[in-house]
């Protein structure tokens, strides 16, 4: 057979079948470039590990769905994306008896998987074999036995079960290798993270060993809200509230989960103004990470400037769609505004303005000698640790590997223009600065080109209609990485299933390894290295283990001890407990 | 530290007067929905389009009134509303400072009266929409039909059924045949 015959995505399709030839029970596209392969469940996780590790795939999401009411089973859609030759994403389907609910865990071939695997356990109640790590992921130490809130015949969304207990049953993890270590548990509201999260530094002195950390405390279950309450037509004003970064590349990737579903076409100058809008949320998240960078680093005066400059991107978002945040600009087809002659020219003065204040303050921020001490070798992101987790973003990018779903699997106006992955091999906290500084020049220039090619023509198709049970992933690069959603909608006016995979849900797993070996005054650095949502937090408690002391340091404390690097909180004597 | 000083003395300062001076707002930002009661219907299609369900209609068939009714605290400011109001009944102007004392002045109302049925006196849709068609309808060339069809826009459905069956019966019986 010819190449030219074959559909995106078969080359993986026969390479899977000439390995496991059992393993393979039927194929199909939900979407041009999306081919879905259904496996057996004993083989399913060899295949996952055929597809990630000799095919260049890379782990996605891990999809669970209820589809008792459609065939009396549950189903896992492992979706990769396949990013060597012939790219596109390949999705291995999985059915669950619904009597057993046990399925074959694919975690210890491809650590991935962990936490997708961790969270159909919870939200299904489906029994991994074999998972490597049995914890709760999602839910919390007092959630009643026995409810899985996403099957579907188990509860109303607006239910809020009694608290069954009191006591933390949460075990956290740690490797310390005959290391006398102390406890330094930061959270369960994280210094520099706004989404809450509880980490356990296992500390020698100064030095970090191991760390482990739990999230998911202010899960808001907006799946089950978008399957239960809203129509899949207002679910995009939902999706953008997923984050208040990259809400506008959330919503756009749901959106588009829907017109590949459903192969409804959209309107090129549509496409143009969604990238054009993508790149400037890119803007202000990048000058926010930058800042928040220089703040750590004890540079304020950077982090100020830093700041003052993300306004000019900030009123260039509200000058295009009408709001600083959550644009609310995408509908299932296209988009509602258009961007008109005068406000493309005020766009592009805008972008020369950034583009001048900018390199200002980058040429100012890297000839600081002390900022360049404080993140050179500084969580270090193993490019062996990052193959296994698949992590997305300027995370990875900063490890040398190529993944930016931008010109991987090019959408919208991307498909137009010519631009390669930003990549520096350093690995460090540095490395992932200098390739988010990179990406904010070259978002400017491709707002610019963008904004001189967008052909005229219609902004919204809404001639479709659509068929139930039929489903699709997309995806587009956030600031972080990746968001990737998958949807699938259901004869009720309704999404029947819907996951949003938020960029650092796929960069927290490897976190772990990049604490190891640096001190307790980087952390901070290194979680704000991977660009989580940043805000104020309450304080830390430090727990001596063999002397069960704690300690409370304040935020300041902790934040001062960061960029100044003197006067170690531990050091001091007000014990509390 | 020299480039920092330059930069510092190059940008000057950053902060602007608000809230002691008025702040400037690109003219179609999406701020507060302002609804004109006069225009609008209440046919519920900002209702039935509003994603987090700020503006619901109830219906008291009792007291023969449908309810407009917006909370601001759910609103979205997304502007659906707008795209698909059929009347042009409501606007997101650019007002942002809504803050208020208490939970209760989140909420705006605005009450129509239904149209009884001029046959048997039940409430079947808002008098505002029933007017609207008897306009419509009166803008016929046929003034009499016009007439007419003015006082049968003012008939509930079940009536309208009734009506329509007994004139059927009544004409096929001048015919002689039965429809089956």
């Amino acid at each position: 057979m010819n190449d030219k015959e074959l559909r995106s995505g078969e080359t993986h399709v026969l390479s899977a079948k000439e390995r496991f030839p059992e393993a393979v029970r039927g194929v199909s596209w939900s979407a041009d470039n999306q081919v879905v392969i259904e496996s057996t469940p004993k083989q399913a996780p060899e295949l996952v590990e055929h597809l990630y590790y000799e095919r260049d795939g890379w782990f996605s999401v891990l999809v669970g769905n209820d589809e008792r009411p459609l065939n009396g089973r549950y189903a896992l859609y492992y979706v990769l994306s396949m990013e060597g030759a012939d790219p596109c994403f390949c999705t291995v389907r999985v059915e669950v008896p619904a009597d057993s609910c046990e399925f074959y865990s694919a975690s210890s071939r491809v650590p991935a998987v962990i936490w997708g695997e961790r969270e159909v356990q919870d939200m299904f109640g489906l029994k991994a074999l074999g998972i490597t790590d049995r914890r709760n992921l999602v839910l919390p130490d007092d959630w009643p036995e026995g409810l899985y809130p996403l099957r579907k015949d188990t509860m109303d969304y607006r239910h809020r079960p009694e608290p069954t207990t009191d006591v933390e049953n949460y075990e956290f993890l740690y490797e310390t290798a005959g290391h006398d270590t102390t406890v330094m548990p930061m959270g369960p509201l994280h210094i520099t993270s706004d989404e809450p999260g509880h980490f356990r530094l296992f500390v020698e002195g100064e030095d970090i060993i191991d760390a482990d950390y739990r999230m998911f405390y202010v899960h808001r279950g907006m799946e089950k809200c978008a399957e239960s309450r809203m129509n899949y037509d207002t679910v995009p004003f939902l999706a953008e509230r997923i984050c208040g970064i990259c809400g506008f590349a959330h919503s756009v990737a749901y959106v588009e989960t829907i017109e590949k579903a459903q192969q409804i076409e959209v309107p090129l100058r549509a496409q143009y103004i969604r990238s054009i809008i993508l790149e400037t949320e890119r803007l202000h998240s990048h000058l926010l990470n930058l800042g928040l960078v220089c703040h750590f680093s004890g540079f304020d005066t950077g982090f100020h400037h830093m700041f003052r400059v993300r306004e000019k991107s900030m009123d260039l978002a509200e000058m295009l769609t009408g709001a600083r945040k959550t644009y609310g600009l995408n509908l299932i087809g296209g988009v509602r505004r258009d961007i008109l002659a005068e406000q493309k020219l005020a766009t592009l003065k805008c972008l020369d303005e950034l583009r001048t204040d900018v390199k200002h303050l980058v040429d100012e921020l890297l000839s600081t000698p002390h900022f360049l001490k404080r993140t050179e070798g500084i969580g270090i992101l193993d490019k062996g640790v990052a193959r296994d987790y698949s992590p997305v973003g300027p995370t990875i990018r900063g490890s040398g590997f190529a993944r930016d779903a931008r010109w991987l699997h090019p959408y919208d106006g991307y498909k137009f223009i010519e631009r390669s992955p930003i990549t520096q091999e350093s690995c460090d906290v540095k490395g992932r600065t200098l390739v988010r500084i990179d990406e904010f020049m070259d978002s400017l220039s491709i707002i610019g080109e963008l904004l001189e090619n967008t052909p005229g023509g219609p902004i919204l198709n809404e001639s479709w209609s659509h068929e139930p049970h039929r489903f699709a992933v997309a995806l587009t690069e956030a600031p972080r990485g990746e968001d990737l959603h998958w949807s699938m909608i259901g004869d009720n006016q309704k999404c029947y299933r819907w996951r949003a995979k938020a960029s650092t849900y796929s960069n927290w797993p490897p976190l772990r390894y990049m604490f190891r070996g640096n001190t307790i005054s980087d952390a901070a650095m290194i979680v704000g290295s991977i660009d989580p949502c940043y805000s104020c937090a309450e304080r830390v408690a430090v727990i001596d283990v063999k002397s069960k002391k704690q300690q409370v340091l304040s935020r300041q404390q902790l934040e001062s001890y960061c960029r100044n690097r003197k006067h170690s909180p531990l050091e001091k004597s007000t014990v509390i407990i | 530290m020299f480039k920092t000083i330059k930069e510092v003395l190059r940008t000057g300062n950053a902060t602007v007067k608000y809230p002691f001076a008025p702040l400037e707002r690109p003219q179609d930002v999406r701020g507060k929905p302002e609804h004109n009661h006069v225009k609008c219907m209440v046919c519920s299609a900002c209702a039935v389009a509003c994603p987090p369900n700020a503006i619901q209609t109830p219906l008291d068939m009792r007291e023969g009134t449908k309810t407009w009714s917006i909370n601001y605290g759910r609103c979205v400011f997304c502007g659906r509303c707008e795209e698909v109001c059929p009347s042009k009944a409501i606007r997101l102007g650019t007002e942002f400072e809504l803050a208020v004392m208490t939970k209760e002045d989140m909420e705006e109302l605005c009450v129509y009266h239904l149209q009884a049925c001029t046959q048997c006196g039940s409430h079947f849709a808002p008098a505002k929409q029933v007017a609207y068609v008897a306009r419509i309808l009166a803008q016929g060339k046929d003034t009499n039909t016009a007439a007419q069809k003015l006082e049968y826009a003012k008939v509930c459905p079940k009536c309208k059924q009734k009506y329509d069956v007994q004139r059927l019966m009544e004409q096929s019986k001048e015919e002689g045949e039965w429809l089956c």
